[in-house]
């Protein structure tokens, strides 16, 4: 085994692949900065590109681009709310908080720094995974589908402890958005007002432009003044503590890098649902859960871990199966098939070497990114700084047209433009904006699983206790709105100070 | 501002825009097959229930500040702290100023909409000079046509005046 991981570290180390390598970082940073691109967008645009390469150069490109295209959405995420990439959103919660005090170097420094031990905690345990990974993700049929969103849905509305009872209304909103368009169980189309366009659904990279960039515009120009409140207040120089605190809360990237790892080797479940959970997980395990959507760093480190592991782990289905674990991943299974490489059982014998030379271009992308991120600190967080009226119309331009860009359809700007209002009405009245996010992306998928599980077991509920994982599952989801129930009681029994306010009840 | 129950009235407003919200789409639901609507009429319903308890627990009620202290703490908490306040006129003008580029941008395309809403946003609400307001709009415009229509070849939207869809 180890002389396979050695051939395809030789096969990555050599001039011209590093090359690419490089130059492939360089796009991903750019895509993953702005909102509406991403990975999928890079990775389509070079496929042509790659067709006169041989297999490993091919492989240090792309893996250059989805190496670095998560540090891209962090940086845009903490500076202006504006998530690059759909999983970036998570970080906005406590990176873009933390910006509004002048403490953008210190998010971004922990958005690196996570982002590489996330990305090595991934590519290790992929190493150790990959040969047995056919059995693991045959595990995971329908039911289990159903039960792993309902379970995402319930550890998110759980988080917003503070707010429960307005969370799990954006949640429901959100999955009552989720449900417009086709259904592709019964054959109906339905809620689209008789528009063509919402066939396909509320399309999520617009809705989430919307929710964040443009509804903090909409805040900015009413608040005028600067990202940042006070600008002698943007502290720099803070960035090496940003890294250590990663190093600090080691147990947070730790459970960010195996939440990563774990969702994202499942196929169609996505980067969003690994770095919303890894977030929420780690506001339920805080001793200070309040502290969060305010400016924690455990904010921004727990979905930078869990993003960059999912990475690694999103290579498992699309290449043991030739199911894409999403967009990005889809785009990647055709540049294989571009090279003569059939994604499938046989790929993981016949193309050994080029598939660990991907795993070790997609994590050396991973800490070189980083670095690049953090050697460009200072001008960046300087963007903080940008008066409101240059700013807003900057950022709106870019948000709206990025939003145009995704799939070239004029109708994702309306969508942007709503969310937007939508999303600046929550920071007003006080709806949290986590759990509609989740709830978009696990809402249709929870029901065509459902449908399918009652499919399987001739309408029997049973089917989803015969099934160990099914069980296992149901068992987090009874468990987790009892948690915090059981830590007050355990606090008020320690008597370690007062009990937080989301305990009370 | 007119209050009801102890609450200003317009802290009411985004709960009933919810529920009449969720009522159409409930109607909406029940046109549909019964397996089609099943699971959105479930969710629809069970908003119909959160709803209510939300409006209540907003009222300065007994039954509303226990609501509260039960469900929302943090949001009770942050009601107590001293929030910054926006005229309504103020908030209606920086959305209208959104709705007006996103129309704009269906209506006149991108390449138009673009440096006439920078341009505008910059001098008019700004009120930075002529030449600053430009540089801005001409800087952002061209950076937008670099990236989109130059390096991803994309075919920037013309506008339904100018011959879009």
């Amino acid at each position: 085994m180890l002389d396979v991981w050695l051939s395809g570290l030789q096969g990555i180390l050599q001039v011209r692949e590093l090359l690419f390598l490089a130059l492939g970082m360089v796009i991903g940073l750019l895509f993953g900065a702005i909102p509406g691109l991403g990975g999928s967008t890079a990775l389509a645009l070079l496929m042509p590109f790659t067709y006169g390469l041989e297999s490993f150069a091919a492989l240090a490109l792309s893996g250059g681009v989805m190496g670095a295209v998560p540090m891209g959405g962090s940086i845009s995420a903490i500076l202006l709310n504006a998530p690059g990439t759909a999983p970036s959103a998570a970080t906005c919660l406590d990176g873009y908080p933390l910006a509004r005090q002048g403490k953008a170097g210190l998010a971004i420094g922990a958005a690196a720094s996570a982002n590489s031990v996330g990305g090595i905690i991934g590519t290790v345990t992929v190493l150790a995974v990959l040969p047995i990974a056919k059995r693991l993700v045959l595990l995971f049929g329908p039911p289990e589908f159903f039960l792993l969103a309902v379970l995402g849905l319930v550890v998110v509305a759980t988080t917003s402890r503070g707010k429960l009872l307005r969370g799990l209304i954006t949640g429901g909103f959100g999955l009552m958005v989720a449900f417009i368009g086709y259904d592709d169980i019964t054959g109906d189309v339905r809620f689209t007002l008789g528009i063509p366009y919402l066939w396909d659904g509320v399309h999520l990279v617009p809705a989430l432009i919307g929710l964040f960039a443009v509804a903090e515009m909409i805040d900015l120009s009413i608040r005028g003044g600067s990202v940042a409140r006070e600008a002698g207040n943007v502290r720099i120089t803070r960035t090496l503590s940003g890294v250590l605190a990663t190093f600090r809360h080691w147990r947070t990237v730790l459970r960010g890098s195996i939440i990563g790892t774990v969702v994202g080797a499942i196929p169609g479940v996505g980067g969003v649902v690994a770095s919303f959970l890894s977030y929420s997980l780690t506001v339920q395990a805080s001793r200070d859960p309040e502290s969060f959507g305010k400016g924690n760093i455990e904010g921004v480190i727990a979905p930078e871990a869990a993003i960059n592991a999912k990475d690694g782990s999103a290579l498992i289905p699309t290449l043991a199966f030739g199911i894409p674990g999403g967009a990005e991943m889809a785009v990647f299974l055709g540049i294989l098939v571009l090279h003569g490489m059939q994604p499938g059982p046989m790929m993981l014998i016949q193309h050994q070497p080029e598939i660990y030379g991907l795993i070790w271009a997609l994590t050396a992308a991973c800490i070189l990114a980083s670095f690049i991120g953090l050697l460009f600190v200072r001008p960046l967080a300087l963007v903080t700084l940008v008066p409101a009226e240059i700013l807003v119309p900057v950022i709106t331009c870019i948000a709206l047209v990025g939003s145009f860009a995704v799939d070239a359809s004029i109708e994702n700007t309306v969508v942007t433009a709503v969310f937007g209002v939508l999303g600046y009405i929550m920071i007003r009245f006080d709806y949290p904006r986590l759990t509609i996010v989740i709830a978009l992306v696990l809402g249709a998928t929870a029901e065509r699983n459902f449908h399918q599980a009652m499919l399987m077991a001739d309408g029997s509920w049973s089917i989803f206790v015969t099934r160990t994982i099914s069980l296992i599952l149901l068992a987090g989801i009874a468990a987790l709105p009892c948690l915090p129930i059981l830590r007050a009681r355990l606090r008020r029994g320690r008597g370690s100070g007062p009990v937080s306010a989301g305990d009370q009840r | 501002m007119r209050r009801a129950f102890g609450t200003p009235i317009g802290d009411y407003l985004p709960a009933f825009g919810l529920a009449l919200v969720t009522a159409l789409y409930l109607a909406a639901a029940y046109r549909y097959p019964p397996d089609a609507r099943e699971i959105p009429a479930d969710v629809a319903w069970t908003m119909l229930g959160l709803i209510a308890l939300d409006l209540v627990s907003r009222t300065h009620t007994g039954l509303g500040r226990a609501l509260m202290r039960w469900f929302n703490p943090a949001a009770d908490r942050e009601d107590a702290e001293a929030k910054p306040h926006y005229t309504a006129g103020r908030q209606i003008i920086a959305v209208l100023w959104l709705m007006g580029f996103a129309a704009a941008l269906n209506l006149i395309g991108i390449l138009y909409a673009v440096p006439l809403y920078v341009l505008a946003f910059t001098r008019l609400r700004g009120g930075r000079t002529w030449r600053a307001s430009i540089a801005v709009a001409c800087g952002t415009t061209l950076f937008l046509w670099l990236l989109f229509a130059f390096l991803l070849r994309l075919e920037l939207y013309p506008g339904a005046l100018i011959g879009g869809r």
